[in-house]
């Protein structure tokens, strides 16, 4: 039984190590790094800037220090209501 | 200013372009030393994709609402089994799998490849490439759904679980159809002008590898034996993990942050959620047929690695949980948010239950009863379903330029879906329960097991019920949406941003500091 | 992560990979095993009856398996004397395994209920045979004649509480004595080689019970 079945064995062998060895070059070639822009890289700048309702004003005052003056938000920018 | 009218004729009706119109782009451009290409860039990226997502959503709506009506139908059939029998068409096998093709490949396919699409341009800064091709791919698909229902209702099966739909007559177009969508993504991320590739984007490419791979393997003709009952459930378990939890994942990834504005908690978290789920998710299949006649280390090697699931789905549990936590507010705001955010807690939760269900001691009590299909709604419900809702909130205003006209009925909507898939689930999983104690004692008749369900059966039919009122609730919303002319908000209804969110005031928007909102278009 | 490659080829891989573990090598192994000689091949009739019950979605609440004793009541129950094994599937094509027990698993059936007459009854409507069933009648797949204009090959059958003095009788089509065959057809009690249990076929067994 097992030899007839040793190509397949081999196979998935080959492909694990295939994917094992592709997150190791996405590692080396430094996909992986730098993690804290490629999670903002949906943002553009008037996300950080509008006024969101459900804000505290302490809140409020931070992100406004950090990324200038608030924008007011569209109707209907969250998505639905408001 | 002027480039940007140039470049997307529409925009100027578009979300985001107001507030920079009010003479401010300048001061921002300035001030942070930023130009105004970044919000061009995204009018451009949702004026590419705006006519194939607004077909596409319109296509799933209908899907819903057919879908809702079958499993009606298909609930009330399993306690009160003389109604409707004179028609072959509508008896209790072919209507529970038009059913399922339904929600499943009409509804949730299709919104999903539409809110992909969506996503898409804007992830990676560029316009949607091939959006023809994307059409005429998401309408082939559309045919090939269509196709497979009829044949099915029709009595033209393939016989396989999920894969019902006949291989010849709705698998050319199903997969012609798929791969003009899966093209058109590809070209687009192959233009893509944003430095980095999102996490969004990888479940969504990933998705679009994966699926054709599962479709083929599934839908080959020479499986036999005990050999296609695995090949059945590798397809059917797969299709759910990486296809439509693949996109619905990717979908909460975007919005759950981009509503909030703050990033996702844990970028490293999310590459080990994606490699981990594809790593494991790929081996639960056999878990569907523990005890069965396959060879013991097949069904193993699905409970070891369903028991792994844990990695994935607490790593993205993490992530999206945490991006939310101490904004709970924002729910009140957001419908959106609302629905993605508990579309993600029913992801965690399902995924838990799943691992459970697949250990031995639990599965000899669940497996064949009805608490198997409670566990599908809620992930294909309360998960799926849910981050589709949140996510057409979000792109169908900014696809067709206005809001959407009524918050009364995004409220009746969410609270009869959040109502009646709590009472379906509720009730079918306790009638699973008791379904399977009942089946586990030799000593009791099996006729006990059917009256012991029952109830719970009921319970089913009025939580089905409640939620294809909302979907009917939902459709009329949307219909109203693509009928108002263009960009233009219909003064003959209060103004939208009159009305008021759940359990929110005005009062306390004011003290909130929330901005006034300015009836400019 | 910036490169699509990266993405696609590792995505294709793992993919691959579980293909092959779970679908490619299961084939490997499990092509090879042979009918054991207590099974017959379906006649044409039975092939036809299996047909309408893909067709009609039988499958969604019956099962065709039985369960090792260790692990489940299957065979306490009397659905089988001994759990089925995959040589008892050789000619089954798909499967038809199920994964919902709304009704009672079929894989013995025959052995059960050998009465093709009752199965017709029961087609046309279960809740003539068993009460409290909630299983779906299937009249469409007979039809009402008059008596007068019965032919001597049409199969009539009697269902109980039906008017006496009725002038029409319920003829049985031929879906529904194809499938009533293909039930009664449906026995996995012959013994099966012992090689084929052994080998890895030991289902929820001892070894692995957790």
């Amino acid at each position: 039984m097992l030899p007839s079945s040793l190509i397949v064995i081999v196979a998935t062998a080959l492909f694990t190590l295939g994917a094992a060895l592709m997150l190791i070059w996405g590692w080396r070639k430094g996909f992986l790094r730098d993690l804290d822009a490629q999670s903002r890289v949906i943002f553009d700048d008037r996300d950080w800037r509008l006024a969101r309702p459900w804000e505290s004003p302490a809140e409020r005052a931070e992100r406004e220090r950090e990324f200038g003056v608030s924008l007011p938000a569209d109707k209907g920018e969250w998505g639905g209501a408001l | 200013m002027g480039r940007r009218t140039v470049s997307a004729p529409d925009a100027t009706q578009a979300f985001g372009a107001t507030a920079l119109e009010a003479g401010e782009v300048s001061a921002v451009a300035t001030s942070r030393g930023l130009a105004p290409e970044d919000l061009d860039v995204r009018l451009r990226a949702d004026a590419s994709s705006r006519t194939v997502v607004l077909v596409l959503f319109s296509v799933a709506v209908l899907w819903l609402l057919v879908g809702s009506i079958f499993g009606d139908i298909a609930s009330i059939k399993l306690h009160w089994p003389d109604f409707l029998v004179q028609q072959a068409w509508l008896t209790f096998g072919r209507v529970r799998t038009a059913h399922l093709h339904a929600v499943n490949y009409g509804w949730a396919t299709a919104a999903l490849i539409g809110t992909s699409l969506w996503l898409m341009p804007r992830l990676v800064h560029a316009e949607l490439k091939g959006a023809g091709m994307a059409l005429v791919g998401g309408v082939l698909f559309t045919i090939g759904i269509t196709v497979g229902i009829v044949a099915v209702l029709m009595g033209y099966t393939d016989g396989m679980e999920w894969l019902e739909a006949p291989r010849y007559a709705a698998g050319p177009f199903l997969v012609l159809g798929g791969g003009l969508v899966g093209l058109s993504l590809f070209r687009t991320v192959a233009a893509r002008k944003a430095p980095h590739l999102y996490v969004s984007v990888w479940y969504i490419l990933g998705a679009f590898i994966w699926f054709p791979m599962l479709y083929i393997t599934g839908k080959w003709p020479t499986w036999s034996g005990v050999e296609s009952a695995a090949v059945n459930w590798f397809f059917a378990h797969n299709v759910l993990g990486f296809w439509l939890t693949a996109m619905s994942v990717g979908a909460a990834y975007y919005f759950i942050p981009k509503v909030l504005g703050r990033p996702v908690y844990s970028y490293q978290l999310s590459v080990v959620g994606f490699w981990s789920l594809a790593m494991f998710y790929s081996l639960n299949g056999m878990h569907h047929l523990v005890g069965g006649p396959l060879p013991t280390w097949m069904i193993t090697t699905s409970i070891v690695a369903s028991v792994f699931m844990f990695i994935p789905v607490v790593a993205t549990g993490i992530n999206l949980h945490m991006t939310v936590v101490g904004r709970f507010g924002a729910l009140r705001y957001s419908p959106t948010l609302r629905f993605v955010v508990l579309g993600a807690l029913a992801y965690t939760a399902v995924s838990v239950q799943g691992s459970f269900t697949a250990l031995r001691e639990v599965n000899r009590v669940t497996h064949f009863t009805h608490w198997t299909v409670a566990h599908s709604h809620v992930g294909g419900y309360a998960f799926v379903t849910f981050v589709c809702f949140g996510a057409m909130y979000y792109i169908v205003p900014r696809a067709v330029g206005h809001e959407w006209p009524s918050a009364k009925l995004i409220r009746w909507h969410f609270n009869t879906v959040l109502a009646g898939i709590s009472i379906y689930v509720i009730a079918l999983t306790a009638a699973g329960v008791a379904q399977g104690m009942a089946l586990l004692d030799p000593a009791t008749p099996f006729e006990q097991s059917v009256i012991r369900a029952m109830p719970g059966l009921y319970g089913r039919t009025l939580g089905g019920l409640i939620l294809t009122v909302g979907h009917f609730v939902f459709a009329y919303h949307f219909w109203i949406m693509l009928r108002m002319p263009r960009g233009v908000p219909r003064r003959s209804r209060p103004p939208f941003h009159d009305a008021q969110p759940v359990l929110y005031t005005r009062e306390a928007a004011a003290a909130h500091g929330a901005p006034a909102q300015e009836a400019t278009s | 992560m910036t490169r699509i490659s990266l993405i696609a080829l590792g995505a294709f891989a793992i993919m691959a990979s579980a293909i092959c573990l779970l679908v490619l090598l299961p084939q490997a192994m499990l092509g090879s095993v042979q009918a054991p000689p207590g099974l017959a091949p379906y006649t044409a009739v039975q092939l036809q009856g299996r047909a309408v019950y893909m067709r009609e979605g039988c499958i969604y609440c019956h099962s065709q398996q039985v369960r090792d004793p260790s692990f489940t009541t299957d065979v306490d129950r009397g659905w089988g004397t001994r759990a089925t094994v995959p040589a008892d599937y050789v000619y089954d094509r798909p499967h038809l395994l199920g994964t919902m027990r709304s009704g009672p698993d079929l894989i013995n059936v025959g052995q059960r209920l050998p009465d093709l007459d009752w199965h017709l009854i029961h087609l046309y409507n279960p809740r003539s045979l068993v009460q409290w069933s909630n299983m779906a009648a299937f009249p469409y797949l007979f039809e009402e004649k008059a008596i007068a204009q019965l032919s001597p090959t049409d199969r009539v059958i009697n269902i109980p509480g039906r008017d006496a003095a009725s002038t029409t009788a319920i003829v049985a089509l031929p879906d529904a004595i194809a499938l009533a065959e293909y039930l009664v057809s449906l026995k996995r009690q012959y013994p099966v080689p012992a090689a084929s249990q052994a080998s890895d076929q030991r289902v929820g067994g001892s070894h692995d019970a957790r």
